[in-house]
């Protein structure tokens, strides 16, 4: 018996969505499966701001009508709190059997993926980062363009930052940073050559965000729900694209809860799994797998097809935030904003340690996340909020994933362990980031609040790779060139999990082009077969 | 499951026999007269029958409350041991558990016959692979037993003791204590075992006292200082018989409590025991939970909330927290803008303070997610400026210095008793 489809495409996210395309459009025949977690909650249809002074059910897409929010009151960052991304981080870790110590192991069974509730931030690796990738940089070029293309990315044609984001490709105009940052923007134009020299940049964070209507998508119209749910779908997620595939005859879509890969002698691979509707066992066969469930998820699926028990490493980024007022807009009311990174920063720390971070309006957050922080009775932090927060912006900061030591390993009941922990050297780096940053951006005339700045917990910054990197020579656990795990032919690593290295940039664009260039290879594996 | 209940029309027994009830089990009152038709089955049975005693067969447990408070000699001591033995052996005919509700007074030594008695009884129950239970000061539901003495007596008397140094006791509630018994007695795989049920805080006697003034006299009590070695040297003049009959000898044990560490018992069972501000109060707990919605948000919101509002606090609470009220103080629910009293970060980040956090943090979300909110949090539809923002600050800032003064003040006044009543 011949499989039914040429290739399954596990997870319909940034990185499944990107190996879909070269093989859709080349007619080859694509059954892409996902966790299927919908969306049933109302977003916000006028500006954040008017939703908040008008819309007398504004609880429910804050808080949730199941008090989602108060449910997550643990959870480590503002989006694991947000209603209308209950379904993206639901049942992950459980469904996907993944245990985790001192680390925070996200993933989505939701069709996108984790780009529903991304930051949109989006970053090209420079040559010398490249070079960790057994591969020509020119084919990941190629990659990065079609991509960028494809998804639509806002950017400065040139400031500072240009030539370090490297982003290719055509790219529509920069979003309208509001007026703090205006003021930043402007001081740093006059000041720049004295932080230049202090190993500070500053310079706009290129975004996977429309700034011009195209097609269905309308572009940001700075109306600040960037948080709770982009009516106008400005943002990329992976179900746009999901959508275009869609209208492909060639292209399947279908609901399925992964449990287990299995190589059949000369007849390609089964995967096996549940659908979570009607709970339902079901298998598909496939000449090749693709594995983009997200590195956690993609981990564990290799892992057990492997039978591979010994730890492999996970590389993740140091985190930071912290808060920064800026005393000359002490009383100026607040306006609708872009809600995430408006300004990036690059601060040098070591010959092998840089800094990426950016800066948010406040607008669009719940002030009750800063409320439950500050050293005051609850009452007057509220009065300190109203009062502070409208001339503050709130900044993030990630260190490369090479200093950290976490480690994830296969038990041998089939589930995936992962304990997490930063390089020895975390400590004094976070230290002298704040350090820096501190004094940059006061001289820009934003004064770091005392206490503010706060590091991260091992995976809260849900920059996950490396577990199954691409070798030139591939070990057991490791993958080639193209991706394909060592020993085991047609299953293919597209996501995080193949990537050779990971740095402080975000790494979303370098995943979506990883994939592009690795669906090619395979394709071309078909057509020779 | 069939729960045979001697004492099970007393202050306890009656608690367990509805709790039991109202679980789906099977509770059989052994008791000397028949109770009302829809509490139970009913057993004839009386403490001091002598004639072998027969249990149904389907009986899985035997919980042993009934006992005679005004044990005064080791003979009556040697009636209760009697009683005790035959029912151990008609438990142990049916393969029941044997649960026996002992005292906190219970020792060797213990300076009253009770308290030596209900020792000698946990020997032989725990020699017979029984569990035992040792109670605090159960206080709670209807007036009645100790409780309804002590209510009886603060009811009464103008001028109530405060004895120096004041004992200690370790409340529970009522129905707190039923839901432990029950839980004993569907123990998996027990033990014989002593179980330690109360509030693992203790509190002063003249605490406990109070709360009863508070919230079932309503009505202000003065306390008079009393020495307690002047009760102890009226007992030693009036002899054992005499001071037993007026009452001397128990309050003379009430001196000599040990404070008991509860918190193994408590763990193993999974409960969590009200506070004894909750646990007061007679009106009803969506009543409490109505006014503690109003206070938190008001608290948060400086205004009144709206009812929509306070019927979402009341819904979270629904979901999260078993609909249970927190049991704020008086003064909080009252004066909201006291809840700044109890606001104090190290007390939130304290085990006693974890509730508190929790909710505040739940009324600083519900609160912001209305247009109230947005007027409160980001001054939406407010006047803005430099000026106005900038002694916004400044006050919030005062005022925090104020309420850091007022907290170790008003310690000593009335706070630290607030505390501890409403946060075991």
């Amino acid at each position: 018996m011949s499989p039914e489809f040429d290739v399954i495409i596990v997870g319909s996210g940034p990185a499944g969505v990107s190996a879909a395309f070269p093989l859709v459009e080349a007619g080859v025949k694509v059954l892409m499966v996902d966790g299927g977690r919908q969306e049933d909650v109302r977003r916000p249809t006028r500006s954040f701001l008017e939703e908040r002074a008008t819309d007398p059910r504004q609880w429910e897409w804050m808080v949730g009508e199941r008090f989602h929010a108060l449910g997550m009151r643990e959870a480590i960052s503002p989006k694991l709190r947000v209603p209308t991304h209950a379904h993206v981080f639901a049942d992950f870790a459980q469904v996907n059997r993944v245990d985790s110590q001192g680390f925070i192991a996200l993933g989505s069974l939701a069709p996108g993926g984790l780009s529903n509730a991304w930051g949109c931030g989006v970053a090209q690796l420079s040559p010398q980062e490249l070079a960790a990738f057994p591969c020509p940089s020119d084919a990941m070029h190629d990659s990065y363009r079609t991509v960028v293309e494809r998804i639509g990315v806002s950017r400065s044609q040139q400031d500072e930052l240009t030539d370090y984001f490297g982003m290719q490709g055509e790219a529509q105009p920069e979003i309208a940073l509001d007026k703090l940052h205006t003021a930043l923007d402007q001081k740093y134009r006059r000041h720049g050559a004295d932080l230049l020299q202090q190993g500070f940049r500053l310079g706009r964070f290129p975004v996977a965000v429309l700034s011009q209507d195209r097609g269905a998508r309308k572009g940001c119209n700075r109306s600040g729900n960037c948080l709770f749910g982009c009516e106008r779908r400005s943002l990329y997620s992976a179900s746009e694209d999901l959508e275009t595939l869609r209208q492909f005859p060639n292209f399947r879509h279908a609901r399925l809860q992964v449990e287990s890969l299995r190589q059949d002698a000369g007849q390609g691979w089964q995967v096996y799994g549940e659908d979570p509707q009607d709970r339902q066992r079901k298998t598909f066969s496939a000449r090749q797998v693709h594995l983009a469930a997200g590195t956690v998820a993609t981990t564990r699926l290799a892992l057990s097809a492997l039978k591979h028990e010994a730890p492999v490493r996970l590389l993740s980024c140091p985190t930071a935030a912290f808060i920064l007022w800026m005393p000359s807009f002490l009383g100026k009311p607040r306006a609708d904003a872009f809600g995430y990174g408006q300004l990036a920063f690059v601060q040098t720390l070591r010959e092998d340690v840089t800094a990426l971070g950016s800066t948010f309006s406040t607008v669009g957050l719940p002030m009750t996340e800063f409320a439950r922080h500050l050293p005051l009775r609850r009452r007057l932090a509220v009065d300190v909020l109203r009062s502070l927060m409208s001339s503050c912006v709130v900044g993030n900061m990630f260190l490369p994933g090479h200093l950290s030591a976490n480690q994830a390993h296969l038990t041998p009941d089939g589930r995936l362990h992962i304990r997490g922990a930063y390089h020895e050297d975390v400590p004094a780096l976070l230290k002298q980031a704040a350090t820096s940053l501190r004094r940059a951006y006061a001289r820009l005339g934003a004064y770091m609040l005392p206490m503010s700045f706060t590091a991260g917990q091992p995976g809260g910054d849900i920059h996950y790779a490396g577990t199954l990197p691409m070798r030139e020579r591939p070990q057991a656990g490791e993958t080639s060139a193209i991706g394909e795990l060592a020993g085991l032919d047609g299953l293919f690593v597209v996501d995080g999990a193949s990537l050779p290295n990971l740095t402080e940039k975000s790494h979303t664009l370098t995943i979506m082009a990883n994939a592009d260039r690795i669906a090619r290879a395979a394709l071309q594996r078909l057509h020779s077969a | 499951m069939k729960i045979a209940i001697t004492g099970a029309t007393g202050y306890i027994g009656r608690q367990l026999a509805a709790l039991a009830l109202h679980q789906g089990h099977h509770p059989l009152l052994l008791t000397r007269t028949a109770p009302a038709a829809d509490a139970g089955a009913w057993l004839r049975y009386d403490l001091f029958d002598t004639d072998a005693l027969t249990l149904p067969g389907d009986v899985q447990a035997v919980v042993h409350l009934a006992f005679n408070p005004r044990v005064a000699t080791e003979a009556d001591g040697d009636a209760e041991m009697v009683a005790a033995l035959r029912l151990l052996d008609a438990a142990a005919a049916v393969g029941a558990r044997f649960v026996f509700v002992s005292s906190q007074t219970a020792r060797e030594d213990a300076p009253t016959a009770y308290g030596r008695t209900k020792w000698r009884i946990e020997q032989l129950v725990l020699q017979r692979g029984g569990s035992v239970v040792r109670p605090g000061q159960v206080y709670g539901g209807a007036a009645m037993g100790l409780f309804g003495l002590l209510v009886n007596l603060v009811d009464r008397l103008p001028m109530l003791p405060a004895f120096l140094p004041a004992p200690l006791i370790q409340p529970v509630h009522v129905d707190d204590l039923a839901l432990a018994l029950l839980r004993i007695a569907q123990l998996p795989d027990a033990t014989p075992e002593v179980h330690l049920i109360a509030q693992s805080q203790a509190l002063s006697f003249t605490t406990f006292l109070r709360a009863i003034a508070a919230s079932h006299v309503r009505k202000t009590r003065f306390f008079v200082p009393v020495p307690t070695a002047l009760v102890r040297l009226a007992v030693r003049l009036l002899g054992a018989e005499r001071s037993n009959r007026l009452g001397l000898s128990r309050l003379d044990s009430l001196f000599a409590l040990p404070v008991m560490d509860t918190r193994g018992s408590l763990a193993l069972l999974g409960l969590q025991l009200r506070s004894l501000e909750s646990g007061m109060q007679p009106a009803a707990p969506g009543d409490q939970l109505a006014a503690e919605a109003a206070a938190m948000l008001c608290y948060v919101l400086n205004r009144r909330p709206d009812s929509d509002l306070v019927e979402r606090y009341i819904a979270a609470i629904g979901r999260f927290r078993e609909g249970r009220a927190l049991g704020l103080p008086g003064f909080a629910l009252r004066h909201p803008a006291l809840l700044a009293l109890l606001d104090d970060r190290a007390f939130l980040a304290s085990e006693r303070g974890q509730e508190l956090a929790w909710r505040l943090d739940a009324a600083t979300l519900l609160a912001e997610a209305t247009q109230a909110g947005a007027e409160r949090f980001i001054g939406i539809r407010q006047p803005a400026g430099m000026l106005r923002y900038g002694l916004g600050l400044a006050c919030a800032v005062a005022s925090e210095v104020f309420w850091r003064i007022a907290r170790p003040v008003s310690m000593p006044l009335f706070l630290r008793d607030a505390i501890n009543r409403s946060f075991p």
